[in-house]
């Protein structure tokens, strides 16, 4: 009788192959095979978009120079594309593309690598750096449950109300802190309302989608509200600055946007969104439960359980609003950047946080990435890359009647939302930032016009995961699928740019005037 | 080294069946197949969750890692650890866990990341042991085929993904099943549907090589040792070469039979490899086809009969190298 073992007679398992191939019996085919086994030639499919991008890169620097474009401008322009595809399809760890962006400026444009450290170090990219240091602190301090015991509050306990009391609070924290820093505080709180509702995700599926959409929307309409809700706000203050002020002529103060004006200019935008991303939400999902009013009793009874608010909640939240006032009122004489960064620095010395959290927390690459992003975008200024791309892209619009007026606002806004999907936002209004306010220069439009819409419209990026930093923390729970993001993301694209465009054309210009 | 290789040895007696989840239905799937074939004491299953390292970009330069401590510290679970306890669940099938099996936990830092990798590992009286673990990698299929090398493994199986990308599509992304259905250097099985069978049993597919002879006599142990009842198939390209079909049916029938594995069933069809297999399949639990044997850069670019079954069929797909 034959018996047959699972082990020896069935599946096999291969061990990996030992790439050492120990000593060659034979010249010429053996020393081939040698060769062969110890060259990863899966490391070129593997990396194949970084080489791609390097051929494209390499064919846009050698093609002829178009008309009214100079040389510099040329390897600007192709450095710009190889740097987006290589943002997109992220072949190489990320903060790489930075370093290339560096090095190509010094290799290909031919600048003093001084010349070249020093435009990595702006106001914006201390704002981004001190923000990001501010985030963490602010996470450590654990006022994320009382901020849910706020929301509870003041909400009720039906299911719409909570959603538009999430978003709300959200919102309003992540215009100031940022989106990213309020993400992640909220995340716990949404999760834990799914949970007290039902154990099994499948019976709470819809009503999962609509709380953490609720936090995840919420922050990022909120993110463009004020300078500090978002690296990309940062950045396009300092592009108008760069590009526009001139400190020899009033006339051009009005490009120096500080704090107030910018919330004068966005803030009404993302509340006027507020009440629709609930209505978004409940119309597309339709929880399955119309009210929450267990799981809401078991979350004020975990709060309740935390006890009162230490010194330490009440000194963290006055630091935090110090460095708020000066935001509001210093950011004009010392910067955004030296505030946020002094306000870590504060956070630290009282001892509220640790250099080890922090250094954990943030991603230093993230930071070089901006501060190239920015630099590339200064050379594009500088060189005429954006001028000419700004022409071009006008008389690609002209046969539509889109090279000024809505037309205008309509196609950059629907170009950064695409470019925004794809990419970081604060990367898409570091590399559309100088095409856009060129374009506006071109087309006789208002550069701050322009360069809100582009900003806003970076803020878009509803449909993927990986649009922005809020979508990002928020797959993290498990709870929801990549076809979420796109069953509710087109409406909510379609409502913001509604509301842009509005702003745009009756609000905005009575601000500019 | 010599503690290494002497796990190594210990695991080569074993039969051993990584099963990839990441939440999704499919992949529970794979679970209940992984159950029903892996219930001998000389099977071992390991569930294996990869949670890709933070992408600091994505999420603004605040790493994900903040919210994800933040998670734990109002104490909840984190998506990993939720689907693996699910998937134990599903393969104690209601038994608890500490009346008969004694638990080991280790966790270990990688990429510079605190959380690193978990496992928890559970060791039967019998020997039989069944590791959860949660696995840091750059990209879930990257963390696979590094699992792999800790093993190896007698099988992968994963759940079917929602899309199965084109030849052209591949080139610019290609997914986590279809990149280990093409580079893992053991067995694969795709799971459909509930994968436990409702009786139909294995379709075992032959081309008369003697790769696909070594295939079928692999399979039909596995299914044998399962329970699963056997169907032979071969697929004649032209009408003339039935009688060709029919004599490899005959010399497997004569093979097994020696092993003492019965066969249900034989069938011979004519046309397209891929069309008929797809077509016959829908009856079955589980299709088996031998691996082309191409290396993985023929695979990318001239996909085997195997590759394109994976995509194309309603059942689970089992692709045996």
């Amino acid at each position: 009788m034959t018996t047959t073992s699972l082990t020896e007679d069935s599946l096999r398992a291969y061990e990996i192959r030992n790439i050492r191939a120990g000593r060659v019996r034979r010249r010429g085919y053996q020393r081939f095979l040698v060769l062969r086994s110890q060259i990863n030639f899966y490391y070129f499919w593997e990396k194949r978009w970084f080489f791609i991008a390097m051929a494209v890169g390499l064919s846009l620097i050698t093609m002829p120079q178009p008309d009214g474009l100079t040389r510099e401008g040329l390897i600007v322009l192709s450095m710009s594309v190889v740097a987006v595809i290589l943002f997109v399809t992220e072949p190489v760890p990320l903060p790489t593309v930075a370093l290339l962006i560096i090095v190509g400026q010094v290799l290909l444009l031919g600048l003093e690598s001084t010349t070249v450290a020093k435009t990595l170090m702006t106001d914006s990219v201390l704002f981004i750096m001190g923000s990001l240091m501010l985030a963490v602190a602010v996470v450590k301090q654990k006022l994320d449950i009382r901020i849910a015991w706020l929301i509870v509050r003041i909400t009720g306990t039906k299911t719409t109300r909570v959603c538009f009391g999430i978003s709300l609070v959200s919102g309003i924290l992540a215009s100031f802190v940022g989106e990213h820093t309020v993400a992640a505080m909220m995340l716990p709180v949404g999760i834990t309302l799914i949970t007290l509702t039902s154990d099994d995700p499948k019976e709470v599926r819809r009503l999962a989608a609509v709380l953490l959409f609720s936090i995840c929307y919420g922050c990022s309409i909120a993110g463009i509200g004020t300078p500090s809700g978002g690296a990309r706000n940062a950045i396009m203050i300092g592009y108008w600055k760069e590009f526009f002020f001139d400190p020899t002529n009033p006339d051009t103060r009005k490009f120096l946007i500080d704090y107030v004006t910018w919330i004068a200019y966005a803030y009404p935008v993302f509340l006027i969104q507020l009440p629709f991303v609930t209505l978004i939400l409940n119309w597309t999902f339709k929880p399955e439960y119309r009210t929450l009013s267990r799981s809401v009793a078991k979350l004020r009874q975990q709060i309740q359980l935390q006890g009162p608010m230490q010194p330490s909640d009440w000194l963290a939240i006055t630091i935090f609003l110090l460095i708020l006032l000066g935001w509001i009122f210093l950011s004009s004489y010392i910067g955004l950047g030296t505030i946020a960064v002094a306000g870590a620095a504060v956070f630290l010395i009282a001892g509220l946080v640790q250099w080890e959290d922090i250094n954990s927390g943030v991603n230093w690459g993230v930071i070089l990435l901006y501060a190239a992003a920015i630099s590339l975008g200064v050379q594009m200024k500088d060189t005429g890359a954006a001028q000419w791309v700004a022409e071009n892209f006008l008389a690609l619009m002209t046969p539509f009647g889109a090279e000024k007026g809505v037309g205008l606002w309509a196609a950059v806004s629907a170009l950064t939302t695409i470019v925004t999907n794809t990419m970081s936002n604060g990367a898409a209004v570091a590399v559309l930032g100088p095409i856009v306010l060129k374009m506006a220069t071109v087309a006789g439009e208002s550069p701050i016009i322009l360069g809100f819409i582009t900003a806003i419209s970076s803020a878009f990026a509803y449909l993927t995961v990986v649009g922005t930093p809020a979508c990002t923390i928020v797959y993290a729970s498990g709870y929801l699928k990549t076809t979420d993001f796109l069953v509710v993301g087109w409406r909510m694209v379609l409502m913001s740019t509604f509301i842009l465009i509005v702003a745009a054309t009756f609000y905005w210009p009575l601000l500019v005037n | 080294m010599a503690e290494l290789e002497g796990i190594r040895e210990r695991r080569r007696n074993r039969f051993r069946i990584l099963v990839c989840i990441d939440g999704t239905d499919a992949s529970y799937d794979g679970i209940r197949f992984a159950a029903k074939i892996g219930y001998r004491s000389e099977c071992d299953i390991i569930l294996l969750y990869v949670r890709p390292i933070d992408q600091g970009l994505r999420s603004g330069g605040l790493q994900v890692r903040v919210a994800r401590e933040n998670m734990l510290d109002w104490g909840l679970e984190l998506p990993g650890i939720r689907n693996l306890k699910k998937g134990l669940d599903i393969l104690a099938g209601g038994e608890e866990m500490s009346a008969h099996w004694t638990s080991f936990t280790s966790h270990t830092d990688t990429w510079n990341d605190p959380l690193g990798d978990n496992k928890v590992e559970y060791r039967h009286e019998s020997g039989k042991t069944i590791v959860l673990k949660l696995k840091t990698a750059p990209d879930p299929a990257s963390g696979i085929l590094d699992q792999y090398e800790l093993g190896p493994y007698n099988l992968i199986i994963m759940g079917a993904p929602s899309r199965w990308r084109s030849e052209a599509s591949s080139f610019f992304n290609v997914g986590v099943t279809q990149k280990i259905a093409m580079l893992a250097p053991c067995s694969v099985l795709v799971a459909r549907g509930h994968g436990t069978g409702n009786g139909t049993g294995y379709l075992i597919c032959i081309d008369g090589t003697r790769r696909s002879l070594n295939a079928t006599r692999r399979v039909a142990v596995l299914a044998k040792h399962s329970g699963y009842p056997i169907t032979l198939f071969c697929v004649a390209t032209q009408k003339n070469k039935v009688a060709t079909a029919v004599r490899v049916l005959e010399k497997a029938t004569e093979m097994l039979s020696k092993m003492e594995i019965e066969v249900a069933e034989t069938k011979v069809a004519v046309g397209d490899p891929t069309e008929k297999i797809v077509e016959v399949s829908n009856d079955y639990s589980v299709v088996a086809i031998a691996d082309s044997g191409k290396k993985w850069f023929h695979r990318l670019f001239v996909s085997g009969v195997a590759y394109n079954v994976m995509g194309a069929s309603n059942t689970s797909v089992l692709n045996v190298r």
